[in-house]
């Protein structure tokens, strides 16, 4: 149990913000004297509004509250997944699974009376397995997150958890090597998001537009991706691990659609940098905890569904490589480029797919790569991770259809 | 507010609150902590941000299973329902023969790793240190024009550990760091809106008159300038030189290949492998939790049993892992005192302190003139996807690209891939340049045979 408040004071250009465990009233005051500490010029002051409450709507349900769940059931899911594990494979080697849950309950008052609570049930199951062939070692992955109640963690949906993470590990021991180089590239929806978080979320967040220090700033209204992309960030849809009802701010959560058929329409902001930027207030102050300032940042973000058969995607390359998994990612948004990590790829050999590859890394610079995305499938896959930006940690879930890039850099090795 | 315990009453009343619960065995964490950090922007301070923390964990040991739980309520209540948390928690968990509470009493060190006062410096001398950071970045070159951020930060902290036992022991802990991400901007016939390049750098100490914002400004400003004009380079193998602090950031991942909890559970490369080469004859490694005014250095662990110094590679051979309670007890061995523990709310963790490559005996410049071509690594993307497991890396990167030692031209768009192991064994070159990093960890200049390098 963790409790605590951060109180915000602006005061001309600079803000203030003391935070810290608070166990009462007296507290929550001595926080807010430190606070005002910073306001150098009285005449600054004004009476706050009277504190006008209301409520915005949710958009998770949460049918079993996981409090209300013995911690016996909890543990038999993540024994299921280890039995699940070791059964598929001898290579199996070690299996951990971990459970999470995280229950939090907000409130944001400010001095223009808005008074605002929300509730987020956030869950995390997941499965790390570590498979051994020889000398080799690799490990597969697989979560299930949401901001949900207990009812998403189904036996099913544990078990296939569990198939996919011990999948990937097995299938790594025994794959090849990627061979570095630049390759025709089609990422399945299966994927995951990754690629959109990484490539053009950053670097549309208005804190570095106002800045004018990402590769897109200053560039609303212009062509900015292939007509086939459309970007969107919905922090409202449903039970996703990036959704709440409203963001840190008391901002209710929107859904965004920062480009439009490859033209730049707005950027992800919190209170502060719309109004800098005469923006709309998007929703995307968002903070770890009481123990943060909010700053711009994604929520569930997505490239919108395209045209093309996720099929014939597959069948139109002749040489390339499949990304059926995508990782980690990191992106320097000054200058564009960014890497994410492939968990589970395959060469494509004359429009099928052929023998896995392991250790591959996919490279390249945001607006480059989304000029140059030529198909867009009709399906569309989630994955979900946590973002870390200034040092905090926040909840995402990003999402995609099957993609096609024709010419990127792949990662890997050289025999 | 009124009724507020001090530190020392605080846990004594969580341990009367264990007994009172009929705990034999059991143990209390405290952290206090006063953190702050100051932002600035065009000259001026931004943000000031001043943050308060103060909490208690708390372990029950019963029939060899143990149970956590942490509360910042230090109310009687709060004290109450959390020890009760943990006595809940003990009797669902699996029993481990192995488990233990610490017993044995701390030896008194001190590792000058506290200065007091340095949370309570006024505002203006902690912006000045942000300021003067980029002052010195942009009297490096005129086309350091912006900063993606600078920010100053400090912390002093109280941690206590005490068990029903009678093991009892605090420490208090100072921490003071600058950082900022240097922006350079030029413009070209090739790209008339500009290139920009960023450079990161950070450093850190116990003590504020330690702290270097110049150099701190210096280096962000060249990392960011001497990427200005990148190219791709085509897919090859290349020698690859590694300065410190790219150097620490791969042996940032190394890091858990030493945890008896990963070898144990079969998750580490170098499980079996003591007593073996797994590294070049140049490579010693230490992990040294009783460096003095080391960053990551405390006289006790997360679970209060004394730390210690442990070379853990010796000219290439592996001597050792790092350990908590119970996976010492599962090697027969004495603990190392690695059990790392973030706070009072996160359970303790198998992790190094101090962790470094010692310095060597090379003239890394000169090695590097002796080849004919080679990439010196500037920045290194997507670090935290590196599988401890599989050791296996594949990083986006920027480089230099050099000829018998000269420049060339930056690189960027680019990847390094290779794996841990095979790293350690490809050192040709350590350089004397040994340099400790904000996170603890230190290295000196590497010298790698080879990598593979994907490109065009």
């Amino acid at each position: 149990m963790d409790q605590g408040a951060g109180i915000r004071v602006t005061s001309g250009e600079r803000t203030t913000y003391a935070n810290g465990n608070v166990a009462d009233v007296d507290d929550l005051i001595a926080l807010a004297g430190r606070a005002a500490r910073s306001v150098v010029d009285g005449s600054e002051l004004h009476e706050a509004a009277e504190p006008e409450p209301d409520s915005v709507p949710g958009h998770s349900t949460v049918a079993i509250d996981p409090r209300s769940v013995a911690v016996e059931r909890k543990l038999g899911l993540l024994r299921r997944a280890n039995e699940v594990a070791r059964g598929l494979d001898p290579r199996v080697q070690q299996v951990t699974a971990s459970y999470g849950e995280s229950v939090q309950e907000i409130l944001i008052a400010n001095s223009e009376g808005l008074l605002r609570t929300d509730t987020r049930v956030r869950l995390n199951l997941a499965v790390h397995v570590v498979a051994k062939q020889g000398d080799v070692l690799e490990s597969g992955f697989e979560a299930l997150r949401g901001t949900a109640g207990f009812e998403m963690l189904t036996d099913q949906a544990v078990d296939q958890a569990a198939t996919d993470a011990t999948r990937r590990a097995v299938l790594n021991v025994g794959a090849e090597p990627a061979p570095a180089g630049t390759y025709t590239v089609v990422l399945s929806s299966e994927a995951g998001g990754t690629l959109i978080h990484e490539s053009v979320g950053h670097g549309l967040e208005a804190d570095l537009n106002l800045k004018g220090l990402s590769v897109y700033s200053g560039r609303i209204g212009q062509k900015v991706a292939s007509e086939l992309i459309t970007v969107i960030d919905d922090g409202t849809d449903p039970d996703k691990r990036g959704t709440s009802a409203m963001d840190d701010e008391g901002t209710p959560t929107n859904r965004t659609v920062l480009i439009e058929k490859g033209i730049l329409r707005t950027y992800l902001s919190d209170r502060k940098h719309a109004e800098k930027l005469g923006i709309p207030r998007s929703g995307n102050g968002r903070r770890e905890s009481f123990r943060y300032l909010p700053i711009c940042r994604m929520t569930n973000t997505m490239i919108a569904r395209g045209r093309s058969d996720p099929a014939e995607i597959l069948r139109s390359v002749k040489d390339g490589v499949f990304v059926k998994k995508m990782g980690g990612g990191q992106v320097d948004v000054v200058s564009g480029n960014f890497a994410f990590e492939i968990t589970e790829c395959y060469r494509i050999r004359d429009g099928k797919l052929a023998e896995p590859l392991r250790g591959a890394t996919l490279v390249g610079q945001g607006p480059k790569l989304m000029s140059e995305i030529d198909m867009v499938g009709t399906d569309l896959g989630y994955s979900t991770g946590t973002c870390g930006k200034d040092g905090q940690g926040a909840p995402v879930a990003d999402a995609q259809p099957t993609i096609r890039i024709p010419s990127v850099v792949v990662g890997g090795k050289l025999k | 507010m009124s009724e507020r315990l001090t530190n020392e009453a605080t846990v004594d009343a969580a341990l009367d609150a264990l007994r009172s619960l009929g705990v034999t065995t059991g143990e209390v964490f405290l952290r206090e902590a006063q953190s702050g950090s100051v932002e600035i922007k065009e000259g001026a301070i931004e943000s000031v941000i001043a943050r308060g923390e103060r909490g208690v964990g708390m372990r029950v040991l019963d029939e060899q299973r143990l149970g956590f739980a942490y509360t910042s309520d230090l109310s009687a209540d709060g004290i109450r329902t959390c020890a009760d948390t943990a006595r809940r928690m003990s009797g669902v968990t699996e029993p481990d023969p192995d488990l233990a509470l610490a017993k044995k009493a701390i030896d008194d060190a001190d590792l000058d790793i506290y200065q007091a006062g340095v949370v309570d410096r006024p505002l203006g001398e902690r912006g000045a240190v942000a300021l003067t950071v980029e002052e010195a970045a942009r009297a490096v070159d005129p086309r350091i024009k912006q900063f993606r951020k600078t920010t100053y930060s400090d912390s002093e902290s109280t941690t206590i550990i005490a068990t029903t036992t009678g093991v009892r022991a605090s420490y208090r802990e100072s921490y003071c760091g600058v950082m900022t991400s240097a922006v350079a901007t030029e413009t070209t016939p090739s790209s008339p809106n500009g290139e920009r390049q960023v450079g990161y750098h950070g450093e850190a100490a116990r003590r504020f008159a330690e702290l270097d914002p110049v150099r701190v400004g210096q280096r962000a400003a060249q990392r960011a300038v001497e990427k200005l004009g990148s190219r791709p380079l085509a897919t090859q193998k290349l020698p690859v030189v590694l300065d410190p602090w790219m150097a620490m950031d791969l042996l940032r991942a190394i890091g858990p290949l030493f945890s008896a909890d990963n070898v144990l559970k079969g998750r580490s490369l170098f499980a079996g492998k003591v007593g073996q080469r797994v590294a070049n004859e140049k490579i010693t490694i230490v992990d040294d939790a009783r460096k003095a005014r080391g960053l990551r250095s405390a006289p006790f662990d997360g679970e209060g049993v004394a730390t210690t110094t442990r070379t853990l590679v010796d000219h290439g051979v592996l001597r050792g892992y790092l350990t908590s309670l119970k996976t010492a007890s599962k090697l027969h061995i004495d603990p190392s005192g690695n059990a790392r523990r973030g706070g009072y709310g996160s359970p303790a963790r198998v992790g190094p302190s101090n962790l470094f490559v010692a310095a060597g005996s090379d003239d890394a410049e000169g090695i590097v003139r002796g080849l004919d071509r080679a990439l010196a690594v500037t920045s290194l993307l997507n670090l935290h996807t590196i599988d401890p497991v599989s050791g296996e890396f594949s990083l986006g990167a920027t480089g230099n690209y050099l000829e018998r030692g000269g420049r060339i031209h930056p690189a960027q768009g680019i990847t390094i891939a290779g794996n841990l192991t095979h790293l350690l064994s490809a050192v040709v070159g350590v350089g004397t340049d040994l340099v400790f990093g904000p996170g603890g960890l230190g290295s000196p200049t590497l010298v790698i045979s080879e990598l593979s390098i994907g490109g065009s």
